[in-house]
């Protein structure tokens, strides 16, 4: 089977060659057929990718761990979904995932727009072949999952903390968002060397970059909740080079969904729309470095492989060839309106996406310092959580204030009196807000206030607008109100969804806010019988008990909650002890949350130190509406969907739009 | 006729002087991050340091009660100088013998005073070419 999978991915990485050096023979030179050949043997190279994958599965399936990479990630004891996400539990699997979804997402694009944008396509099969090149490149020479050895009778299992269900979808949604930025990149890079710089490659990637950019958004917030839980450090985000490696793209992509109306609406902001797409791609390559080099420092245990320089090199070629392209069609990227007035739609898209990038370069920097300052100064810095969180102030509050103006303001030129009269009512509610909650003691951390009453502000003036185009729908249609409602939604499912998007990103940063800014903490050695108190609640140690899995020796201790003297009944909280291969027994806290619903509160225990004498040593946090930040999951997921949802009224208006785009360029 | 500037340029720049303006207050004010170091490192170091390095040797002590004390050397030199380490606050799971660490502390009389509860051991998470080194 392992020779299987290994000839898979050369036949991969061959297929991908030709479809690199034939697609590009054939854009440069207009060979129709021959370019069709290229596109179709990028397609073959997803079916090739597949076979690869599935035989590595297969391996997982049945315990074969004669393959080496099975052998170090799974076990016979392995639950069989567990089995699974092994796949991508260490390197080559991830690798051999990264190359399965970019060969599926190119086959399905280039495919879906063969017809429609053909002068693009010819030229976006050789680039989206060039980066599966690399990935198969690196699977066939450097690091396969196919190296076998001699079986031993099990394997060393895949890591405890990792067993856990937000951990199988994390990865694959990090990758699906990571990958997905290839294929607006490609387009983008396409429409370069074509000289078809119109708004054509972004009405064919829109959706692309929104699949992208929601699986980015989801698989943080898998992410942050598997940490949340599984961890046990009592937070869900660290500020850690490999998590922020997922955010930095993430917030690049979110400034281009954004910029790209500007040019669709206005024409403006061409080439810093290519900028963008070139950097949030350059940026997942660069995230995907840093969790493989072992250049930076991390919490994670990335350790230094072989890997490294090969993902520096694609940054370089991917940064080096983007600008180069970009340059050399600076004439082509001329806006072909200008930004009219400094108070209008298009200026608070344009001041939103300077806040995206600084914080986006912001991060960057924070990430890359401690390796500039190695090699410059020969001595490593670490920037901490007080840089990040400064910055994230500084740039996130004025953000938060612009999803509320943005869609509330006219485009090219708003209006004094217009502006008073539409955001007296979103200003008001804001200001009660804030004054409502200095009232209530929220003045402990200014940023808390400010955020809370930013998203006041956000929430109203997005309800403002549901609550206008409800009433314009139902006075043209003579529909009932949820009538009006839902078709108001269902024919501007862009604008809505996007809107709701918005307000995931408000209950993020209340969740955000309410989470850090005014957790309490108590931490203890409890013996039988003795408790502690916090917000309220008063938390009592009842006694532990143990048992024994096939899996661990598990070991709980019980405790009785109350609040404000009222019983909430018991919850428990230990550590699990894992019968894993090595000399030592790999231990995990299991933390003991007791969530109100209705509050978004989480009363959250994690038991430190269990001692010999059966006391325990707690750590008790009451975090104030972490659960918005799940919620917003949820809605944010919600508002994706409505927005991607295939709308054929926007269709058709796109078609038009399209045509008109595609007429002839104007000079090369 | 000369041809207007767009304001987007005006705004473009003053955005990033003001971004260049932030930073250069932050850097002021709160300072450009804290050096991180090997144990080999660490000698005649007086300031605040992140230290990483290998935990060598058997713990002792309770990191509730008096400190929890226990060694490191660099990860990559198995036969390198060690630092005394007293270490004060919550223990990582996966801190052990054998494991990397990251700690924030100064050098004290010849010992590593950690601040408490700043220890961080590598997450078990993916991608290690290797498997965690076992003492």
């Amino acid at each position: 089977m392992a020779e299987l999978g290994r000839a898979a991915l050369v036949v991969t990485l061959g297929l991908c060659l030709y479809a690199v050096v034939a697609g590009s023979y054939a854009a440069a030179r207009r060979r129709r057929r021959l370019a069709g050949s290229a596109r179709n043997a990028l397609i073959a190279a997803f079916g090739s990718t597949l076979v690869a994958a599935g035989v590595l599965a297969a391996g997982f399936l049945r315990s074969d761990f004669s393959l080496t990479y099975v052998a170090n990630h799974s076990n016979r004891t392995l639950g069989g979904v567990y089995k699974l996400s092994a796949f991508w539990g260490g390197q080559e699997g991830s690798l051999l995932l990264w190359l399965l979804i970019l060969t599926g997402y190119a086959a399905l694009a280039v495919w879906v727009n063969r017809n429609r944008a053909r002068d693009l396509v010819v030229w976006v099969t050789p680039v989206l072949a060039g980066i599966a090149v690399c990935f198969s490149f690196l699977l066939v020479v450097v690091a396969s999952p196919f190296a076998v050895q001699a079986a031993p009778l099990d394997g060393a299992g895949l890591n405890p903390s990792l067993q856990n269900p937000y951990m199988m979808a994390h990865p694959p949604f990090l990758y699906l968002g990571y990958v997905g930025l290839a294929v607006p990149f490609a387009f983008a890079m396409g429409a370069l060397l074509s000289g078809r710089t119109d708004e054509r490659w972004i009405v064919a990637t829109r959706r692309w970059t929104l699949i992208a950019w929601t699986a980015l958004g989801i698989g943080q917030l898998l992410g942050a909740h598997w940490a949340y839980v599984e961890v046990g450090w009592g937070g869900y985000y660290a500020w850690d080079p490999v998590e922020n490696a997922a955010l930095m793209p993430f917030l690049a992509a979110t400034a281009f969904l954004h910029s790209v109306m500007i040019q669709e609406k206005r024409g403006m902001l061409k080439v810093w729309n290519v900028v963008l797409v070139a950097l949030a791609f350059c940026l997942s390559i660069f995230g995907t470095f840093l969790t493989r080099s072992g250049v930076v420092n991390s919490i994670h245990s990335f350790s230094e492989s072989d890997i490294g320089p090969w993902f520096l090199a694609l940054i370089v070629i991917a940064v080096v060839f983007s600008t180069t392209l970009i340059i050399w069609r600076l004439p082509l990227l001329r806006s072909t309106t200008r930004l009219e007035s400094l108070v209008s739609r298009e200026a608070v898209f344009l001041y939103n996406n300077l806040l995206l990038v600084a914080l986006c370069l912001t991060i960057l920097w924070g990430v890359a310092w401690p390796i500039l300052s190695e090699a410059v100064r020969g001595t490593s810095v670490v920037v901490g959580r007080p840089y990040y969180d400064f910055f994230l102030r500084i740039f996130g509050l004025p953000l938060l204030l612009l999803m509320g103006i943005g869609p509330l303001i006219a485009w090219r030129r708003a209006s004094l009196r217009g502006l008073g009269r539409t955001f007296t009512g979103p200003a008001i509610v804001a200001v009660v807000t804030g004054i409502v909650l200095l009232l209530l003691g929220a003045g402990s951390s200014i940023p808390g206030l400010i955020a809370y009453t930013f998203s006041a502000f956000v929430l109203a003036a997005i309800a403002l607008e549901f609550v206008r185009g409800t009433r314009a729908r139902r006075a043209l249609s003579s529909e009932s109100w949820p009538g009006a409602f839902f078709s108001l939604i269902g024919r501007n499912r862009r604008r809505y969804g996007g809107y709701v998007v918005h307000v995931a990103i408000v209950l993020l940063a209340i969740g955000i806010a309410g989470s850090n800014s005014y957790d309490s903490v108590v931490e203890g050695k409890l013996a039988v019988g003795q408790s502690l108190a916090l917000s309220g609640y008063r938390v009592t140690y009842q006694g532990l008990t143990e048992r024994d899995t096939p899996h661990a020796a598990e070991v709980r201790a019980h405790l009785l909650v109350s609040r404000n003297g009222k019983s909430l009944g018991t919850m428990e909280a230990g550590k699990n002890s894992y019968k894993i291969a090595g000399p030592d027994p790999q231990v995990s806290s299991e933390v003991g949350i007791r969530t109100n619903y209705l509050t978004g509160e989480d009363l959250f225990v994690i038991p430190e130190q269990i001692n010999d004498d059966g006391s325990v040593y707690f750590r008790i946090f009451v975090k104030p509406l972490v659960n918005l930040i799940w919620l917003a999951g949820i809605v944010f997921l919600l508002g994706s969907v409505i927005a991607l949802w295939p709308d054929a009224r926007e269709q058709r208006r796109l078609a038009v739009r399209y045509d008109e785009a595609g007429s002839p360029v104007r000079g090369r | 006729m000369a041809r207007k500037r767009s304001p987007a340029r005006l705004v473009i720049a003053l955005s990033i002087a003001a971004v260049l303006a932030v930073f250069l207050l932050y850097t002021s004010i709160a300072g450009g991050g804290t050096p991180s170091l090997r144990p080999s490192q660490l000698a005649g170091r007086t300031g605040t340091v992140s230290l990483v390095g290998r935990v060598v040797g058997k713990p002792t002590g309770d990191s509730h009660a008096g400190g929890l004390r226990f060694r490191l050397r660099d990860v990559k030199d198995p036969g390198g100088k060690t630092v005394p380490v007293v270490y004060t606050g919550d223990v990582p799971d996966l801190f052990a013998t054998g494991r990397d660490i990251v700690i924030d502390g100064k050098l004290q009389r010849g010992t590593f005073v950690a601040a408490p509860g700043s220890m961080v051991t590598k997450c078990p998470s993916k991608y290690s070419a290797t498997k965690p080194a076992a003492q």
